[in-house]
C-alpha cells in the first residue's frame, strides 16, 4: 500500500511538466466518461459532477485527485461508486501536509475490476446570467419576448462535452466558494493563519490552445436547430436543463435562447411619483406571466430586459428603455420601468393655502392645533398618438388627513395611511386636468376629527 | 547520567533528522509508541493517550520526555503505571529550564519492562463536524451523512492512531502534522423534516415592490433530534451543513447550506436552505392614530394610547399550498382589538401567525391592536 503511494507520487512529479497549466487529473484514470455542471446565479457557485471508471484492486486502494489552477473547494470533494456500493467503502480523504490542492482517497474494494465513480464538487468562476429581448408591435397592445441565458466559464478547467443546467433562485451560502478554494489548508487550521494569499488565475496560454480544438470540435457536431431548455421546478429553484451537451473551454462563454413568446398582451401606462421617480412621469409596460399572456410555463429570471418598438411595417424598430427586471414567479404581475420620458407629462401646481381651526392650550397659551387646507390641480397631458394610463401617487407627511376632489379623474384609491393613488385614462392627443383639496389636521387637531 | 542523556539525546536527533526532519516527543527509554488514543469529544481541548513500554532498571530510573516543536500543555502530562502499578513508583517530576520536557524519576524494585501510560493535551489538533444531507423530490425526508473533518497542526504526527468521538464509531487512522483527513462517521437515512417559510417584519422589507433587487422569503428545513426520526440517542454537534435534493434524475442539486447549531436530543436543527421567490409578502400600515389622550395642567399631551392597523397581503405563486410563519412586533403594552386570524403570543412584544395559502393563491392577514399608556 505505501508502495503504491509512493508511486502515484511519483507519476505525478513526471506529469507535473506537462501539466503546468489548469488541469483536473486523476491519476489511476484522467479520462472523464461524462460531466454535469448545474450553475447558480445567486452566488459564484457551480456543482460539479464529474463521471469516471475506475480500475479498482482488490483491498485498499488509493485514488489521488489534483486540481491546481482551478477554482475548486477542497471541502466539497466527494467521490462515490455508482454500482455495487456494498462491495466498495470509501474509507477517508485526507489531504496530506505541505501539498497543495491534492487530496487522497482510501478506497476498500472487495472486488477487482472496473468501477464507475461519481466525484462531485463545487467550483467558482463559472456563471450564469439571464437577459431578455422585448419587441412591441406597433400599435404597443403587444410585445414578443425573447429571454436568453448566458453561461462564462472563467473556472480555469475547461469543460467539454458537458450536460449544462442553470439554476434560477437564491440558495443560503455561509462561504463563497472562491475563498475556500484559496484557503491554505481546505479545513483551515486551529492556528491563527495569515490571510490566504491571492491565488493567481488560472493560466489563459495554455487553456486557449486545448479550446480551439474543443471549438472546432463542437462546430462540427452542432445541429442545425437551437437547443431546447428544459425547465422544472424543484424544492424553491427552477432548473433549466440545456438540451444535449455543451463545451465550454474556460475563458469562454455562450449564449442560448431560453424563451421566444409572441403575442404578449402588454399594458403601457405612466407613473408620477415626485419622492420616487422626480418631476416627470416614468414609462412602464406591464404583463403577467401567466397563460392569459401567453406565459406562466416557468418563472422568468432575474435579468435586464431591453425593450424596443417596431415602427412601421418594414419591421424597423426604435429603442424604448431598458429595466433590471426581477425574478417574475409564475402568475405575478410584473411592471418594467423604462424610464423618463417627455410624451406624457404631468404638471402638479398648489392652487392656494390656508390655514384654520386653530386650538389654544389654557387661555393665553401657546397653539395647540390647527388644520393645513391645500389645494393642488394636477393636469396630465399625453403628447402620444396613442392613449395612455396614468397613475399619479400622493405621498402625505402623516396619517391626518382629509381629501375633496373634483375634476375628471377615473380612480382615486388609498395605498396606505399616507399614501393615495388616481389612475387616468387618455385618448391620443389629449389633457385631463383635476383638483383636490387636501386637509391635514396638526397639533390637537389630530385628535379633535 | 549527564552523559547518558546527551548520549540518549543524539541517538534521537539522528532518528529524528532521517524520519521527520524535526523535533518530536521524545521519551528516551523507547522512542516508539505502541498506542495511541486520541479524544476529541471536547471541542475546546484534544486529549492524548499513548502507551509505551519502558525497559526499567533496578532503583531509580530517570526518565525524559520532551516535545519541542509540538503544542503540548505541560501542566496535563500524566504518566500511569500500567504493569506494575503497586511496585513501581514515580517519585518526582523536573523541569528543566528553557527546555519542553520533563524527567520522571520512576522507582522500580525490579529491572522490569514496564507498560506506561502518559496522557496530555495536545493543542492545534482538532475536529469539525459537516454534515450532508439529501432530500428527496418531494421534501419530506432527508437522507443524513455526518463526517468528522480531523486537523492536525499540532507538530506531532500520529501512525494508526485511535480516534474517539463522543458518539459515532471510532476509527484507527494516521495522520501527519499539517495533514487534514475526512472521516463519515454517522449515516441515517430517511429523516423526516419541515419546510417553514417565514416573514419576520422586523427583518425584510415591507413593500419588496420598493426595493432594489428581489426580496426572498427564507425557508427552513427542520429536523428534530427525536426517536422518530431515527435520532434522539445523543446530542448532534453543530458543523457546517450542505443541504442537496435528488432531481428525480438520478442527479442532485445543491439547495444550500447553513451552519447547523448544537441539537440535544429532544431539541430542533433549523437550516437555512435558501429564499422563495415564489412567496410574496407585502405589508403596510393602515393606520396609527393616537387616542385617549392625557393631558398635563399645561393641556400638552403626558399620556396616549394608539389605534394601529396593519394589513399583511401574502400571495403564493407556488404550485402547492404553504404555510407561512408570520412574525410581528409590537413594542410596549398593547392589546389586540381585532384580527383576521389567530395568532400566538412568542414573547411580551412578539406575536406569530401561521398562515395557510393555497396553491397560486392569495391571502390578506390585518390585524387592529391598541398600544396602551405611551409617554
Amino acid at each position: 500500500m505505501k508502495n503504491k503511494t509512493i508511486n502515484l507520487v511519483a507519476f505525478l512529479f513526471l506529469a507535473g511538466s506537462s501539466l503546468l497549466w489548469a488541469k483536473i487529473d486523476l491519476v489511476t484514470l484522467p479520462e472523464r466518461d461524462s460531466v454535469q455542471m448545474t450553475i447558480y446565479n445567486s452566488a459564484d457557485i457551480t456543482l460539479v459532477r464529474d463521471s469516471r471508471t475506475l480500475t479498482l484492486s482488490r483491498g485498499d486502494n488509493n485514488l489521488q485527485f489534483s486540481w491546481a489552477n482551478t477554482l475548486i473547494d477542497p471541502t466539497s470533494l466527494e467521490l462515490f461508486t455508482k454500482t455495487m456500493a456494498d462491495k466498495i467503502n470509501i474509507m477517508e480523504l485526507s489531504f496530506p501536509p505541505r501539498v497543495k490542492d491534492l487530496g487522497l482517497w482510501r478506497i476498500k474494494s472487495d472486488v477487482s475490476g472496473r468501477a464507475p465513480v461519481e466525484i462531485n464538487y463545487f467550483t467558482s468562476g463559472i456563471s450564469w446570467r439571464a437577459y431578455y429581448i422585448a419587441t412591441l408591435s406597433t400599435d404597443e397592445k403587444t410585445m414578443e419576448l425573447e429571454g436568453y441565458v448566458r453561461v462564462t466559464n472563467n473556472s480555469g478547467e475547461d469543460y467539454e462535452n458537458a450536460q449544462v443546467r442553470v439554476i434560477v433562485g437564491k440558495i443560503n451560502l455561509i462561504d463563497q466558494i472562491a475563498a475556500l478554494a484559496r484557503r491554505q489548508y481546505p479545513y483551515g487550521s486551529p492556528l491563527p493563519m495569515p490571510p490566504a494569499e491571492q491565488q493567481p488565475r488560472a493560466r489563459r496560454e495554455s487553456a486557449m490552445l486545448e479550446m480551439k480544438m474543443a471549438f472546432g470540435a463542437m462546430d462540427s457536431v452542432s445541429a442545425a436547430k437551437p437547443k431546447e431548455i428544459i425547465k422544472e421546478g424543484l424544492s424553491e429553484y427552477f432548473l433549466y436543463t440545456i438540451e444535449g451537451t455543451e463545451t465550454i473551454p474556460s475563458g469562454w462563454s455562450k449564449r442560448l435562447l431560453s424563451l421566444r413568446q409572441a403575442d404578449i398582451p402588454v399594458v403601457n401606462f405612466y407613473k408620477y411619483e415626485e419622492e420616487r421617480y422626480g418631476q416627470t412621469a416614468n414609462r412602464f409596460i406591464s404583463f403577467t406571466n401567466d397563460t392569459k399572456h401567453k406565459l406562466g410555463n416557468e418563472p422568468l429570471p432575474d435579468g435586464l430586459i431591453k425593450a424596443f418598438r417596431k415602427v412601421d411595417k418594414d419591421d424597423y424598430l426604435s429603442y424604448i428603455g431598458a429595466d433590471n427586471a426581477k425574478y417574475i414567479p409564475i402568475g405575478e404581475k410584473v411592471e418594467l420601468d423604462m424610464g423618463k420620458v417627455q410624451d406624457v407629462e404631468v404638471e402638479v401646481k398648489m392652487m392656494d393655502f390656508k390655514t384654520k381651526n386653530y386650538l389654544f392650550n389654557n387661555p393665553g397659551g401657546n397653539i395647540s392645533g390647527w388644520d393645513e387646507e391645500r389645494t393642488y390641480e394636477i393636469k396630465v397631458s399625453n403628447y402620444r398618438s396613442l392613449p395612455a394610463k396614468v397613475e399619479v401617487m400622493r405621498n402625505f407627511p402623516h396619517q391626518y388627513w382629509e381629501l375633496a376632489k373634483q375634476g375628471e379623474f377615473g380612480e382615486y384609491k388609498k395605498v396606505d395611511m399616507d399614501t393615495v393613488q388616481f389612475t387616468l385614462e387618455l385618448e391620443p392627443n389629449s389633457v385631463k386636468k383635476f383638483t383636490y383639496t387636501l386637509t391635514q389636521f396638526e397639533g390637537d387637531r389630530r385628535h379633535s376629527m | 547520567m549527564g552523559q547518558k542523556k546527551v548520549f540518549l539525546a543524539l541517538l534521537l536527533m539522528t532518528f529524528l533528522a532521517c524520519r521527520l526532519g524535526e523535533a518530536r516527543i521524545k521519551l528516551v527509554a523507547l522512542p516508539d509508541r505502541d498506542k495511541a488514543v486520541v479524544r476529541l469529544d471536547n471541542p475546546a481541548a484534544t486529549l492524548v493517550e499513548e502507551e509505551r513500554v519502558l525497559l526499567l532498571q533496578k532503583g531509580i530510573n530517570k526518565v525524559d520526555f520532551a516535545w519541542k516543536g509540538v503544542q503540548i500543555d505541560s501542566d496535563s502530562i500524566r504518566i500511569q503505571i500500567l504493569s506494575h502499578p503497586k511496585e513501581v513508583t514515580l517519585l518526582s517530576v523536573s523541569y528543566p529550564p528553557n527546555e519542553d520536557a520533563l524527567v520522571w524519576e520512576i522507582n522500580s524494585p525490579q529491572p522490569w519492562e514496564e507498560k506506561i501510560r502518559i496522557s496530555y493535551i495536545l493543542y492545534n489538533i482538532d475536529r469539525l463536524v459537516t454534515y450532508k444531507f439529501m432530500a428527496d423530490k418531494k421534501e419530506t425526508k432527508v437522507d443524513m451523512q455526518s463526517f468528522l473533518i480531523l486537523r492536525n497542526f499540532s507538530g506531532e504526527d500520529f501512525e494508526n492512531a485511535g480516534f474517539h468521538l463522543d458518539y459515532g464509531e471510532p476509527f484507527a487512522g494516521s495522520v501527519q502534522h499539517e495533514g487534514t483527513k475526512q472521516l463519515l462517521f454517522l449515516k441515517k437515512n430517511s429523516i423526516p423534516i419541515e419546510k417553514v417559510f417565514t416573514f419576520d417584519a422586523a427583518r425584510l422589507p415591507w413593500d419588496p415592490s420598493k426595493v432594489e433587487g428581489n426580496v426572498g422569503i427564507p425557508v427552513t428545513y427542520v429536523i428534530k433530534n427525536e426517536k422518530k426520526s431515527e435520532l434522539g440517542e445523543f446530542a448532534l454537534w453543530g458543523g457546517k451543513t450542505r443541504i442537496f435534493q435528488d432531481d428525480g434524475s438520478g442527479t442532485t442539486i445543491f439547495l444550500g447550506e447553513d451552519n447547523a447549531s448544537y441539537t440535544p436530543a429532544g431539541k430542533k436543527m433549523e437550516l437555512i436552505i435558501g429564499d422563495s421567490r415564489d412567496i410574496v409578502v407585502t405589508q403596510h400600515k393602515m393606520k396609527d392614530n393616537r387616542i385617549n389622550l392625557r393631558r398635563d395642567t399645561n393641556n400638552r399631551v403626558i399620556l396616549y394610547d394608539t389605534e394601529e392597523i396593519i394589513q399583511v397581503k401574502i400571495e403564493n405563486f407556488r404550485d402547492e399550498p404553504a404555510v407561512l410563519t408570520l412574525i410581528q412586533h409590537i413594542p410596549g403594552q398593547w392589546d389586540m382589538s381585532e384580527t383576521t386570524h389567530k395568532y400566538e403570543k412568542e414573547d411580551a412584544g412578539k406575536i406569530k401567525f401561521l398562515v395557510s395559502i393555497p396553491a397560486q393563491g392569495k391571502e390578506t392577514v390585518v390585524f387592529n391592536y391598541n398600544r396602551r399608556n405611551v409617554r
